[in-house]
C-alpha cells in the first residue's frame, strides 16, 4: 500500500533529513515508525502525504506516485498531524462538514458520513458543541473522524496520542485497532511511546539518522534480545570504561553490550548470575559503578541496540522549523560563528566545552528517567523485574513513578537537553558563578523530582554536598582541558 | 477553486460572526484617530489654500485608509497561527486548490474591512462630515476598500510566509500603517508638504488609494482622479495577490 524506495531529502540549510529510507507497508497493515527526534520520522510522513518534496527516490502511496500524481494520493489518504488541525471555534459537525467539502463530497454523502463516524467514535452527543469545549481525547477522536470522512485507504498518524492521559490513550488505541480491523485501513504511525508501538503495530520500523535500521514484528524484535539486560551507569567518565566494555564483550556470559551515552547495557542470559561477575570485573578494573540494575528486554532495549539512544530523552522533532531556518542563517555556517569556532580551535573542542558543564547533570537525569520507565513497565506490562543495587548514594535514582509523573520528567529532561549550549556559555563567561547556575537550573526539575520520590531508594538532589563535589571535580577537569 | 475558496471563506465567516466584537477590535484605532485628528487639526481648514471646507471632510478618506491598514495588515499573524496549529497542513493534504487557501483568507480580511468602512462612514456622518450617500458613490468606495483590503492582507500573508515569525511581521504591520499614512496626502494636503515627501508619495500605494477614495466621497465624482487611483490600486492588488499565492505555494518544499 505504501512503498518507499531510496528516499533522500536534504533541507536547504544542508541538514540531511532522510538518507535512503526504504519501507514497504502491505494493505491492512499497521506500521509504527520509531526513532529519536531528527531521525527522519516526520520527514518521511510529510513526503508520503505530499506535504514535502524530496530529492531522490520513489514514493508510492495507494499505488499512486507522490511526485507525479499528488492529487490522486491526496484523495486516497487521511492525515492526523501532531497538532490538531481542527478549528476550535467551529462545532464538531462543522469541522467534519468542511473536511468533506474540501474533498469535494456531495452534501448527502457528507451528512451520512458525519452520522456514521460520530456514532463510531461516540462523539455524537458533543457534535454540535464548539470544539473548544471538547476534552483532549474527544478532540483526537474528532481529528481522526475528520481524516476518515472521505473513506481513505491509508491513514497517517503522527504521534496520535501525544499529550493524552493514560485512559484516553488506551481508549484511542482501541479505536485505532478497530478502524484497522473494521475498515481494513493501512496505517502508518509515528510514536514516542514504545508501549504504543508494541500494542498497536503489526510491524515496527526503527529509524535512525535518516535510515531504517530494522523492520520486524514487535515480538520478533524483543526476542532478538533474549535473556536479561543489565544496565550500568558509571561514576566517572574515563577511557577505562571503554576498556571495561571491550573486556566484558569477550566474556562468555555476555551476549552483547552497547552504549547509551554514559550508560552501558549488557545483554546476558541470566541477570542475577551475571551481576556479581560484572561487579567483580569492575572492581578489578578499579571502576566505580554508580548504579546497576537488570530487567527483561523491552522494546526500549531493542531501540537502544539499534540507535544507541533511549527514546525517553529527546528534543522535538519536526522537519525544518522556522527556528532551524533562522539558525541556518545565524548558526554554525554563519561566518561570525565560524570565526569564533576557529578562534576556539576545533569543532571537537567546542563539543567538549559544551559537554563538560552540561552533560553530567543531563545524563543523571536520563538515568533517573530510564529507571522510572523500567518500573513503569513492571507495573503494567508482563513480568518485568527491576532490581536496583546501590553502590553510591549520590547517583541513585527514584524508582517508582506513575506514568504522568514520568512524562513530566521527560519534559524536564528535554528542557535540560535543549539548554546545554546556554550552560556552556554561562560556564565560559563566569566559571566562579557556576555553583549558582548549578543550583538554579536543576531545581527547575527538582519540584517534579520531589513528587516522584515516594518509594525511592535514594535521591539525586543536585544541591546536596556530594554532587556538588562531583560537580567541582568536573569543573577542575574541565579547567585542565581548556588550559591544554 | 471557486468552490474551495467559498467553503473556506464560509468557515472564516462563521468564526467571525461567532465573535463579532473581535472583528471590530481593529476599528478602535481608526475611530480614535478620527476623533483626535479632527479635533487637533480643525483650524487647519482656515489656512489659505486648504482644499475642502472642514478638516473632517478632508481627513475622511485618510480614516478609511487607516481602517484598511489596521484591519488587514495583521492577517498574516493568523496565517502563522494556522500554520503552527496544523490547520494549514490539514488543508494541504486535501486535494483543494492551493490558491484558494490564500484567496479565502484575504477575501475574509477584506470583507471585514468593508464592514468596518460602513461603520466609519456612519460615525463620520454623525460627526457632520459632508459626503454623498449615493449608491454609486458607496459602491465605488466599498470596491476600492475591498481591493485595498485584499492588497494589504496579501502583503501581510506574504511576509508571514517569508519570515515565518510573528516579530518581524508585527514590525512590518506597523511600518505599513502610520509611515505610509504620513507619506501621503491622507492627513496633510499636498500643497503643505515638503517637496521630498511629495516625491515619496508618488510611489506610495496608500496615496493612490486615498486619491481614489477622495474622488468618490465628493458629491460630484472626480472621474479622472478616481480612474487613476482605481487602476493603480487594482494593479497593486493583483500583483500582491500573485505574490502571496506564489509565496504560499513555496511554503513546503
Amino acid at each position: 500500500m505504501i512503498s518507499i524506495k531510496g528516499l533522500k531529502k536534504t533541507y536547504l540549510s544542508g541538514a540531511t533529513a532522510v538518507n535512503g529510507v526504504d519501507l514497504e507497508i502491505g494493505a491492512g497493515e499497521i506500521l509504527a515508525l520509531l526513532g529519536p527526534n531528527g531521525a527522519g520520522k516526520t520527514t518521511t510522513i510529510k513526503v508520503a502525504t505530499t506535504l514535502s518534496g524530496f530529492d531522490e527516490g520513489e514514493v508510492l502511496v495507494a499505488s499512486h506516485n507522490v511526485d507525479s500524481a499528488p492529487e490522486l494520493v491526496r484523495q486516497a489518504i487521511g492525515y492526523v498531524a501532531q497538532e490538531t488541525g481542527i478549528d476550535y471555534f467551529l462545532t464538531g459537525r462543522e469541522n467534519m462538514r468542511l473536511q468533506g467539502q474540501l474533498y469535494h463530497m456531495t452534501k448527502s454523502d457528507i451528512r451520512q458520513r458525519i452520522d456514521e463516524l460520530s456514532q463510531y467514535f461516540k462523539i455524537n452527543d458533543a457534535l454540535d458543541n464548539l470544539v473548544s469545549t471538547y476534552s483532549g481525547g474527544n478532540r483526537r477522536k474528532l481529528d481522526i473522524a475528520c481524516a476518515l470522512i472521505h473513506r481513505p485507504k491509508v491513514l497517517f498518524l503522527d504521534e496520535p496520542t501525544l499529550g493524552l492521559d493514560t485512559q484516553s490513550r488506551q481508549d484511542l488505541w482501541r479505536y485505532i485497532r478497530r478502524i484497522n480491523e473494521d475498515l481494513g485501513l493501512t496505517i502508518l504511525l509515528t510514536t514516542h511511546y514504545l508501549e504504543e508501538a508494541d500494542k498497536l503495530a503489526h510491524k515496527v520500523a526503527i529509524i535512525n539518522q535518516g535510515q531504517i535500521k530494522i523492520i520486524d514484528t514487535p515480538l520478533a524484535l524483543k526476542q532478538s534480545i533474549q535473556g536479561d539486560v543489565v544496565s550500568i551507569s558509571f561514576v566517572n567518565e574515563s577511557t577505562e570504561n571503554q576498556t571495561f566494555f571491550w573486556n566484558l564483550k569477550t566474556q562468555d556470559y555476555v551476549k552483547d553490550a552497547s552504549w547509551e551515552g554514559n550508560n552501558l547495557h549488557i545483554y546476558v542470559t541470566n541477570g542475577p548470575q551475571a551481576i556479581p561477575k560484572i561487579m567483580e570485573a569492575a572492581h578489578e578494573a578499579l571502576i566505580e559503578i554508580g548504579q546497576i540494575s537488570f530487567s527483561q528486554p523491552s522494546l526500549d532495549d531493542v531501540f537502544i541496540r539499534y540507535t544507541g539512544a533511549s527514546l525517553n530523552s529527546k528534543s522535538e522533532d519536526g522537519g525544518e522549523q522556522w527556528w532551524e531556518k533562522w539558525a541556518g542563517k545565524a548558526g554554525p555556517n554563519n561566518k561570525w560563528a565560524k570565526k569564533w569556532q576557529q578562534e576556539n580551535n576545533t569543532d571537537e573542542n567546542w563539543q567538549q566545552k559544551q559537554k563538560t558543564p552540561s552533560q553530567a547533570p543531563v545524563e543523571q537525569w536520563q538515568n533517573n528517567n530510564d529507571a522510572s520507565s523500567n518500573t513503569e513497565f513492571t507495573g503494567k506490562e508482563k513480568t518485568q523485574s527491576t532490581n536496583s543495587i546501590e553502590t553510591e548514594k549520590k547517583t541513585a535514582a527514584p524508582v517508582k513513578s506513575t506514568s504522568e509523573q514520568n512524562e513530566n520528567w521527560q519534559d524536564q529532561a528535554e528542557k535540560w537537553q535543549n539548554s546545554p549550549g546556554e550552560w556552556a556559555n554561562q560556564w565560559k563567561e563566569n566559571k566562579d558563578d557556576l555553583s549558582q547556575a548549578w543550583k538554579t537550573a536543576p531545581q527547575e526539575g527538582k519540584s517534579s523530582d520531589d513528587e516522584t520520590q515516594k518509594g525511592s531508594v535514594g535521591t539525586a538532589d543536585p544541591t546536596d554536598a556530594a554532587s556538588k563535589q562531583a560537580w567541582d571535580k568536573n569543573a577542575s577537569q574541565w579547567q585542565k582541558k581548556s588550559d591544554d | 477553486m471557486i468552490a474551495d475558496t467559498w467553503h473556506l471563506y464560509n468557515k472564516y465567516l462563521i468564526i467571525s460572526l461567532r465573535m463579532p466584537l473581535w472583528s471590530l477590535f481593529s476599528l478602535i484605532q481608526p475611530l480614535l484617530w478620527l476623533f483626535i485628528f479632527t479635533a487637533l487639526f480643525s483650524n487647519f481648514a482656515q489656512l489659505p489654500g486648504f482644499p475642502g471646507d472642514t478638516y473632517l471632510d478632508y481627513f475622511l478618506p485618510g480614516v478609511l485608509m487607516m481602517t484598511v491598514l489596521f484591519g488587514s495588515s495583521w492577517s498574516g499573524v493568523s496565517l502563522l497561527r494556522e500554520i503552527n496549529s496544523g490547520t494549514v497542513d490539514k488543508l494541504l493534504v486535501s486535494p483543494i486548490s492551493r490558491a484558494s487557501i490564500v484567496l479565502s483568507r484575504v477575501l475574509h480580511s477584506a470583507s471585514q474591512v468593508v464592514a468596518q468602512a460602513l461603520i466609519v462612514l456612519a460615525v463620520a456622518w454623525m460627526l457632520g462630515a459632508n459626503f454623498s450617500w449615493h449608491p454609486l458613490n458607496l459602491f465605488l468606495i466599498l470596491s476600492i476598500m475591498l481591493l485595498l483590503g485584499i492588497a494589504f492582507a496579501c502583503l501581510s500573508n506574504g511576509f508571514a510566509i517569508l519570515s515565518q515569525r510573528e516579530e518581524p511581521l508585527v514590525i512590518m504591520g506597523n511600518m505599513m500603517t502610520l509611515p505610509l499614512m504620513f507619506f501621503s496626502s491622507a492627513m496633510v494636503p499636498e500643497a503643505f508638504m515638503p517637496e521630498w515627501i511629495q516625491t515619496a508619495a508618488l510611489v506610495n500605494p496608500v496615496e493612490y488609494g486615498v486619491d481614489a477614495l477622495r474622488a468618490v466621497l465628493t458629491k460630484e465624482i472626480n472621474t479622472e482622479l478616481f480612474l487613476q487611483g482605481f487602476f493603480v490600486t487594482l494593479a497593486i492588488t493583483l500583483a500582491a495577490l500573485f505574490w502571496a499565492i506564489s509565496a504560499f505555494k513555496g511554503l513546503r518544499d
